[in-house]
């Protein structure tokens, strides 16, 4: 072998190994061994046009925020964090093809979660495919976690399936005088609402409440007339309504339109929503129940500065969809700082045996990735939506029971 | 038999809004052949500005509609002479494309100025209702249903009983007859235009206090609607109001007697079975087709 064969084979060998080296650095679920210099890429697919975008927009602030701040206090692994954002216009198959792109193309090191689960449903699957992590602002249809993936975390307190229980748990309570003989079940058919109303009947049929009114309707129903005319024909003492938006609203007119008003009502999404009570006459919304993910009057750590921060960011308070992102932010930020590198099965593996602190409480999910706690019960009391259940993040020890009529 | 009767005055309280909303667009389709896809947009451009009127002004929204009949017949004028005109003289069928572009623009510059979140009126009668024996007869949609009536019989009186009224009702049933008697169809087109766009105001103040809207509330209301022109014939303004009374009674009877999930699929059923049996509509005479302009 001469002196240009030897070089030649050298050279062969070293880029052999640097490919190898390359190989090894790409290959998903152990990425960045070498510790890359350069920003840290965060990926993300956000409607953030078409018919949820100003929904999608404060969510997209809660990101941004925490992006700030972690940059701020010197990044994540040493790198400054960087949001890589695309708009799917609230399109699942769009959805689908920006996470493809930001993992294929884009190579972004760790990706976050869009909103609802019409859109998470093909994004988190995308992910599993790439075994990478993904954690959801929102997105809690009991349906997300029975599809066996092990990288999918919700960053709330609890899913569709656990939406019931502070309120069931309240009920249970009640001196059995006082307690609900009689119930109807109205819901919208929408995954984060029709599953939990039948958890709701299940639970209280087992309590003995006799359900004497239920109905499915479609998302498309803009007249609940009909409806609630025969709720009222049925006199149920306890009304539960799965509301996905802005057919709360229009479901509460037209009982208040009938009279009927129930001793206790519950409605599950839309009287949280900022519009809600203009729609419905501000007295009206006396003694509503509600499930909240996040309160700003809750007193987990760090959740007054989260409000402070934003509002002074943004200019306005922030949102339930605001804070869900920036819990996201959270909890992929407590996970890559526990193992210290970008490896997508180790931050995994830690989530899943690790519980983490948020501003809507400690955070802690089974194999699933279902968070292991339940969301919160709110009631409306003099025009605030105040926290009655869980203890922990009660804004009030008043409860509201029964209902006052309707006022006007 | 209480349930009954109260399915029958929801469903002729909901039927009647369903006619006032589509007199516009019933016009329309009847007498220029424009099938107008932002008549779901202008409904909604209405409601916006009979709410903005209470909102800011405490004006009622039902006087609100009468108010914004003028800016609105204006914006008619405005988009016949600039689009649809002009449309026209390329190709007829284009227009379903120019009004359904108009549509995409209008819903964003509503959202642009209102924003997207819902708006609804609550003026004091919203939630209130008369008690008829053991009937319950919600006051807003009643209130509806007497501006329906009056919106219906006025069109109807200009559409009998006034010189333009004769061109319109000329151009639309024989084009060409009109023309040898000196009604110019393509001229009658602004006025329509106007009085289409005029009535949607009152569909709008309807829906301002009726229901809670967003930008992109249009959707609902624009399938709505051609059902409900289709069912009652192409430019009969008393059709489109007894198409939307038979529409609001089945919906009401199936969401009662069936299922609300079906209520949603009335719309097309009575389409089909008119189309079948009588394809003209319910109130529209039979013309003939060998006449087109």
């Amino acid at each position: 072998m001469n002196k240009r064969q030897r070089s030649t084979r050298c050279l062969g060998a070293a880029v052999s190994i640097a490919l190898l080296a390359v190989s090894a650095c790409s290959s998903a679920g152990s990425q960045n061994l070498a510790q890359p210099s350069g920003p840290l890429t965060i990926g993300m697919s956000l409607p953030l046009t078409g018919p949820v975008a100003d929904v999608s927009r404060s969510g997209y602030q809660g990101y941004k925020l925490w992006a700030s701040q972690v940059n701020a206090e010197g990044g994540l692994l040493g790198r400054q964090v960087k949001l890589v954002v695309l708009d799917d216009g609230f399109d699942p198959n769009q959805t689908a093809a920006d996470y493809t792109r930001l993992i294929s193309q884009d190579r972004v090191n760790l990706l976050l979660g869009t909103f609802s689960s019409l859109l998470n449903a093909p994004a988190s699957a995308i992910a599993a495919r790439q075994q990478m992590l993904y954690v959801e602002p929102s997105g809690g249809s009991a349906s997300l976690f029975t599809r066996g993936f092990t990288n999918l975390f919700f960053a709330q307190p609890g899913t569709t399936t656990s939406l019931p229980d502070q309120f069931v748990k309240w009920i249970t309570s009640l001196p059995a005088s006082q307690r609900p003989a009689t119930a109807a079940y109205v819901t919208q058919d929408d995954p984060s609402a029709s599953p939990a109303i039948a958890v709701f009947q299940a639970r209280f049929a087992a309590l003995g409440i006799k359900t004497v009114y239920s109905q499915t309707y479609d998302p498309s129903t803009t007249n609940f007339d009909t409806i609630a005319a025969a709720v009222a024909r049925a006199q149920p003492q306890l009304l539960i309504q799965g509301a996905v938006a802005d057919d709360g609203a229009q479901f509460v007119r037209s009982l208040e339109k009938l009279r009927f008003s129930p001793k206790i009502l519950f409605q599950t999404n839309a009287p949280s929503d900022d519009t809600y009570p203009a729609a419905i006459g501000a007295q009206n919304t006396q003694g509503l129940f509600a499930a909240e993910a996040w309160s700003a009057k809750a007193a987990y750590r760090g959740n007054a500065s989260f409000v402070a921060a934003y509002t002074k960011m943004f200019g306005v308070a922030p949102t339930e969809d605001a804070a869900n992102s920036y819990t996201a932010g959270q909890v992929l930020a407590a996970a890559v700082k526990a193992i210290g590198r970008i490896d997508q099965k180790a931050l995994a593996a830690w989530l899943h045996t690790h519980a983490v602190n948020t501003i809507v409480g400690p955070l802690r999910w089974n194999s699933a990735g279902d968070p292991e706690g339940s969301l919160l019960l709110a009631q409306w009391q003099d025009g605030r939506l105040q926290i009655v259940a869980p203890q922990s993040a009660a804004t009030t020890t008043t409860v509201v029971n029964p209902k006052p009529g309707w006022a006007g | 038999m209480t349930e009954l009767g109260q399915a029958l005055v929801f469903g002729v309280l909901a039927g009647s809004v369903y006619g006032l909303m589509a007199t516009g667009l019933t016009l329309t389709f009847g007498v220029m052949k424009i099938v107008n896809m932002a008549q779901g947009a202008l409904l909604i451009f209405s409601a916006y500005l009979c709410y903005t009127l209470w909102a800011r002004f405490g004006i009622d929204p039902l006087l609100g509609g009468f108010i914004v009949t003028v800016p609105l017949a204006v914006l008619g004028v405005v988009l016949y002479k600039l689009v649809i005109q002009r449309v026209q003289r390329i190709d007829q069928g284009l227009t379903i494309v120019a009004t359904f572009a108009l549509a995409l623009i209008a819903e964003a510059a509503i959202a642009l100025a209102w924003g997207p979140n819902p708006a609804a009126a609550t003026p004091r009668y919203f939630n209130q209702a008369f008690r008829i024996g053991s009937l319950t007869v919600p006051r807003a949609q009643f209130y509806t249903c007497l501006l329906a009536v009056g919106v219906t019989l006025a069109l109807q009186a200009i559409l009998k009983r006034t010189w333009l009224g004769h061109a319109i009702t000329a151009a639309a049933e024989n084009p060409e007859g009109a023309r040898l008697v000196g009604v110019e169809p393509a001229r009658v087109g602004a006025w329509i235009f106007a009085i289409a766009t005029a009535s949607t105001a009152f569909g709008g103040a309807a829906i301002s206090f009726l229901y809670q809207f967003t930008p992109d509330s249009q959707d609902v209301w624009i399938g709505l609607t051609l059902s409900v022109i289709v069912l009652g014939g192409l430019g009969s303004v008393p059709g489109a109001f007894a198409a939307g009374l038979l529409l609001g009674v089945a919906e009401a009877i199936t969401s009662t007697y069936i299922s609300v999930r079906w209520a949603a699929a009335v719309p097309t059923l009575p389409i089909l079975v008119a189309l079948l049996i009588r394809p003209q509509g319910l109130l529209a005479r039979a013309t003939r087709q060998d006449t087109g302009t």
